[in-house]
């Protein structure tokens, strides 16, 4: 940036760039005067003094300068005129810092780069070949200005306001940019008493289809409410709800409510679904509907997003205002009350989502947390999830996480499930595959640790944080997968025996209360070891000894009391699983033996009565599948300390 | 040999006054030529005779080349009612010479005009992908304090925040695909606005910031020569006294966008009363596919300070979503004491929200009483 720029402010300047000393002719700033005698050479100078309230007396200065270098392109001034002379006070003490031929050329080179960029819009400039110098570019573009002038319509220096644009062709770009259309609607009625020619490019009915009609035959029954709502002028809904943009709060309107409502220039801003018209005609229609919102057969809608005023004018005035209004507004209604009142609108069409451009916020989609229950359950699911997985959360809580682990997955999982309610360290998943709400497959890897309680020193929960995997990905974690299994090959082998494959697993009910019950059984596991731990005087009764050393194996034969817990528990289900039950649960414990890490003295439980605990071990059994996933039965077996 | 010297100078002396003047006549007839009213053509200096020139060049180019998108090009030819139909028009009367009538109906269309951009509360701007501004609507004023004539032609990358410079140039960049299919942009940008308060126009050295929200879509023609551009609308987000309907409520947030205050609109609309939602995130109400959306609103919301949200899901209390949209702006917080003018005042969120579509998602009744129970578990963390 100049330094001059740097002096004027830190870069809020248009760096160097010769102004437009265009005097404001804004209906608001009616400081800005214009004195009369003017020159094109003097004008720089004398806009200087152009007066705004805060005139500094600097301005006798920068006018000499000024004037000294009115030979030569003065242009020095910036964008807007009335910080020039601050900004002049500046180039003076700036003469000091920067050479003035520096300023210069900076100008220089930007007219250059105009006259580049004016040579290569005129079509006669272009085909040359080699660089035409300034004048001449300047010459044809007035003579191309001739020609467009010659050909379009409208800039003869005659009664009315010349623009750049002709108004019709400004109409259609507001609202080609506002994808919108125009229209005005009587209040009582909802007649529509104009609308603009952009509504066939969006509802598809033509013009003259929808003057005259009802708005209300247009739009969504269910939005009806609303629009009457902003349409009418009844005492239906007494409290005006507006906002005050300074204190947030709502206003109560000073006004009764009919004049509030109605008085000219409130405004109004609602969303409504509004009808398109279908119509059988050629292909390119087809591209139109497709973008619409709603893909049925039936009626489809698009939302749209009305804002305006409210407008009215009094009946006796119609007939000679009808013809001054422009086009289409003079067509009143003839009312009985003393006044017409309409909703004059811009109606937008509202895209489906905010458009996403490149540069918009990421957060990293590919890691959600869930929580379980020792057994499995969710009891927790962070909403990540749902774009990972499809579900919403509450669809998720209370199930088993292995119901919807693949069933390839399931002795891994198992086993981490295993070890991770016996370690304090985090434990690593290898990659498995979840099943999504739409049946398809996502490849997680977790990492699961178990929360306990410090007090109780029970686990309350495990806390998993899973992170997706991409398919680029998964190949490695598949050899990980069979690494993996080769080394626990017998235990695997064994686990995959003991699972008998039904057929269509993952599909059958059947196959998925027995998936589930997995992790019940894993939970039943600790619950038991905990138990045993604390009363090794019951021995006999439970299932398994928890000395390191010993083989599992033999503890086969132990399985009838726990077999008859388990078959309390699976009461009610079909019996054909018991035998599975039964053999998972062989399977799990085969796999457990081979498990070197049961770190058992990290598992201390309080000491507890056997025959209480046989009986509150029973108890949470019958509880565990029915409750949704809280805890709550682990803290109840340990309330008898 | 001074002398020869001195004769020399002279003579450059002159021929350089002669060049000027024939130059300075060439950009007076140049001036001459735009459509501008005398007053404003006689204080155009140089180069902003040439900028406006090169607007008014493109934008012929504009609307005179052949159409761009191809939903432009369908439509021509189901109702023949297009820019270029009018432009024939406009020659075809232009030629008869029936100047009144043509008058009058340019007449009603700049009321017409005027109307619709009353109505929209904004100005009208064409972007090049550069991000010349080579159109601006006149009533640019209103809203930047700097005329059309004095902004046309200019870059807008000079006018917007700095901050927003990277955005504003990823919605330029207009893919090929993109330009054909007429793509839509929408974006909150900021752009100094010389406007005091009290409406009149300042010093650009004392600009402030005014945040817009721009809509709009791209254009482009092929012939003769190929330029595509940016029709946007640019508005500012007013959230004074609108009339709320009873599908709109107001929240007010803390810069977390955890709730502070809610109105009773809420409770019927979506079920969760005033005092489960205090404290609690508006992240956790909202359906999780749009995230993405509510993130880039709340950023929108710390950076610009005015956000409009696009459309998103709330979720019901006892199941089920609501699509919304919801504008929001950060305002003073209304219980600061006023007392310490000078402190920075601690800031708040306020959020319009219009309800779109009615409940849905309800999938399964068999939720419904596991959902209530996710919510109140929620709730009484």
């Amino acid at each position: 940036m100049s330094a001059r720029n740097a002096a004027a402010g830190g870069g809020d300047r248009v760096g160097g760039e010769p102004a437009a000393d265009v005097l404001v002719e804004d209906k608001q700033s009616g400081s800005v005067s214009l004195p009369s005698p003017m020159t094109p050479a003097s004008a720089a100078g004398m806009s200087v003094t152009m007066e705004m309230p805060r005139k500094r007396k600097s301005s006798v200065d920068n006018q000499d300068t000024k004037s000294a270098s009115m030979d030569m392109d003065i242009e020095d001034m910036d964008e807007s005129h009335n910080g020039s002379d601050g900004e002049d006070q500046h180039v003076k003490m700036k003469c000091f810092r920067e050479p003035h031929s520096q300023i210069e050329k900076r100008r220089r080179d930007k007219m250059n780069n105009l006259i580049d960029k004016l040579s290569a819009m005129i079509p006669t400039c272009n085909p040359m070949s080699r660089k035409m110098d300034k004048l001449t570019v300047l010459r044809m573009a007035v003579q191309h200005l001739k020609s467009l002038k010659g050909s379009s319509s409208s800039f003869s220096e005659a009664n009315y306001k010349p623009s750049f644009l002709p108004n019709d062709e400004l109409k259609h770009l507001i609202l080609k940019a506002a994808d919108g259309f125009l229209f005005v609607v009587g209040c009582d009625r909802g007649k529509i008493v104009f609308v603009s020619e952009s509504v066939t490019k969006i509802l598809n009915y033509s013009r003259a289809e929808l003057i005259g009609q009802s708005l209300f035959d247009y739009i969504h029954p269910k939005d009806m409410g609303k629009v009457k709502e902003q349409l009418s002028a009844s005492e239906l809904f007494p409290r005006e709800r507006l906002i005050d943009a300074k204190t947030g709060l709502q206003v109560q309107a000073d006004l009764p409510v009919g004049a509030a409502r109605l008085c000219t220039g409130a405004r109004r801003s609602f969303f409504c679904r509004m009808k398109i018209n279908k119509i059988c005609v050629k292909v390119e229609e087809k591209e139109f509907q497709a973008s619409t919102s709603k893909k049925k057969e039936s009626q489809k809608y698009c939302t749209v997003h009305c804002t305006g005023y409210m407008r009215s004018w009094p009946t006796t005035q119609l007939g000679a205002e009808g013809e001054g209004e422009g086009e289409g507004e003079g067509e009143a209604d003839k009312q009985d009350s003393s006044h017409f009142s309409c909703l004059v609108a811009v109606g937008r069409v509202h895209s489906h989502s905010s458009t996403q451009v490149n540069g918009e916020v990421r957060i990293k989609p590919t890691e959600f947390i869930t929580r379980y229950a020792m057994d499995g359950k969710f009891t927790f699911v962070d909403q990540r999830a749902t774009t990972i997985l499809g579900y919403l959360p509450q669809e998720l809580l209370g199930t088993s996480c292995y119901e919807y682990f693949h069933q390839d997955d399931l002795p891994h999982l198992a086993d981490r499930h295993r070890k991770v309610l016996r370690s304090k360290e985090k434990i690593e998943t290898n990659c498995y595959k979840f099943k999504t709400k739409s049946g398809s497959f996502v490849t997680l890897q977790s990492q699961w640790f178990s929360f306990v309680n410090p007090w109780t020193k029970e686990v309350e929960y495990l806390v998993s944080t899973n992170t997706v995997i991409s398919c680029d990905n998964s190949r490695t974690c598949r050899l990980g997968n069979k690494a993996e299994q080769s080394s626990t090959s017998k235990s695997s082998e064994d686990g995959k025996k003991s699972l008998p494959v039904i057929p269509g697993i993952s599909t059958t009910p059947g196959a998925m209360i027995y998936a589930g019950s997995i992790g019940t059984q894993i939970a039943n596991e600790l619950l038991d070891s905990n138990r045993m731990n604390s009363s090794p005087s019951s021995g006999s009764v439970s299932p398994f000894s928890l000395s390191q050393d010993k083989c599992p194996h033999n503890q086969i034969g132990n399985n009838v009391p726990y077999g008859e817990a388990t078959d309390m528990e699976i009461a009610g289900k079909s019996s054909s699983e018991e035998d599975a039950q039964g053999a998972t649960f062989s399977g799990a414990e085969s796999l457990m033996g081979e498990n070197p890490q049961m770190d058992l003295d990290s598992v201390v439980g309080p000491g507890l009565g056997s025959d209480e605990a046989a009986m509150a071990v029973i108890m949470s059994l019958l509880e565990t599948d029915t409750n949704l996933g809280e805890a709550v039965d682990f803290e109840e077996m340990h309330w008898s300390l | 040999m001074t002398a020869d010297k001195e004769k020399r100078r002279a003579i450059s002396r002159e021929a350089a006054r002669r060049r000027r003047r024939v130059e300075s006549e060439v950009f007076e007839d140049l001036s001459r030529l735009l459509p501008l009213q005398q007053s404003v053509r006689d204080h155009l200096d140089k180069p902003s005779v040439i900028r406006l020139t090169l607007s008014y060049i493109r934008m012929h180019t504009l609307l005179t080349g052949k159409t761009g998108t191809k939903a432009e090009a369908s439509h021509k030819v189901k109702c023949g009612q297009v820019t270029d139909g009018q432009m024939v028009r406009h020659e075809f009367n232009g030629g008869c010479g029936e100047e009144e009538e043509k008058e009058k109906y340019d007449a009603d269309a700049s009321e017409e005009t005027n109307m619709y951009l009353r109505i929209l509360e904004g100005f009208l701007m064409v972007l090049s992908t550069e991000g010349d501004m080579i159109y601006l609507s006149e009533n640019v004023s209103k809203y930047m304090g700097l005329t059309q004539a004095e902004l046309m032609g200019h870059n807008i990358f000079e006018f917007s925040h700095p901050c927003d410079h990277e955005e504003l140039r990823n919605n330029l960049r207009v893919t090929a695909e993109e330009v054909w299919s007429g793509e839509k942009r929408d974006f909150v940008m900021r752009i100094k606005s010389a406007l005091t308060h009290r409406g009149r126009s300042a010093n650009l050295k004392s600009a402030t910031w005014k945040v817009l929200h721009c809509q709009g879509r791209s254009k482009v023609c092929v012939a003769p020569s190929s330029v595509s551009c940016l029709l946007l609308t640019c508005q500012p987000l007013p959230l004074s006294h609108t009339l709320l309907s009873t599908q709109t409520f107001t929240s007010q947030h803390s810069m977390d966008m955890r709730f502070t205050y809610c109105d009773q609109r809420m409770t019927l609309l979506l079920g969760y009363s005033t005092e489960e939602l205090l404290g609690r995130s508006i992240y956790d109400l909202c359906h999780t596919r749009d995230t993405n959306c509510l993130t880039k609103n709340h950023f929108n919301l710390c950076f610009k300070s005015q956000s409009v949200s696009g459309r998103y899901r709330m979720l019901v209390r006892g199941g089920g979503y609501v699509w919304v949209e919801s504008h929001s702006a950060v305002i003073p917080n209304a219980h600061s004491s006023k007392s310490r003018p000078g402190a920075n005042q601690p800031l708040c969120i306020l959020c319009v929200t219009y309800v779109l579509r009615c409940v849905c998602g309800l999938w399964f009744k068999a939720t419904f009483t596991v959902s209530t129970h996710f919510i109140e578990l929620y709730l009484s963390k």
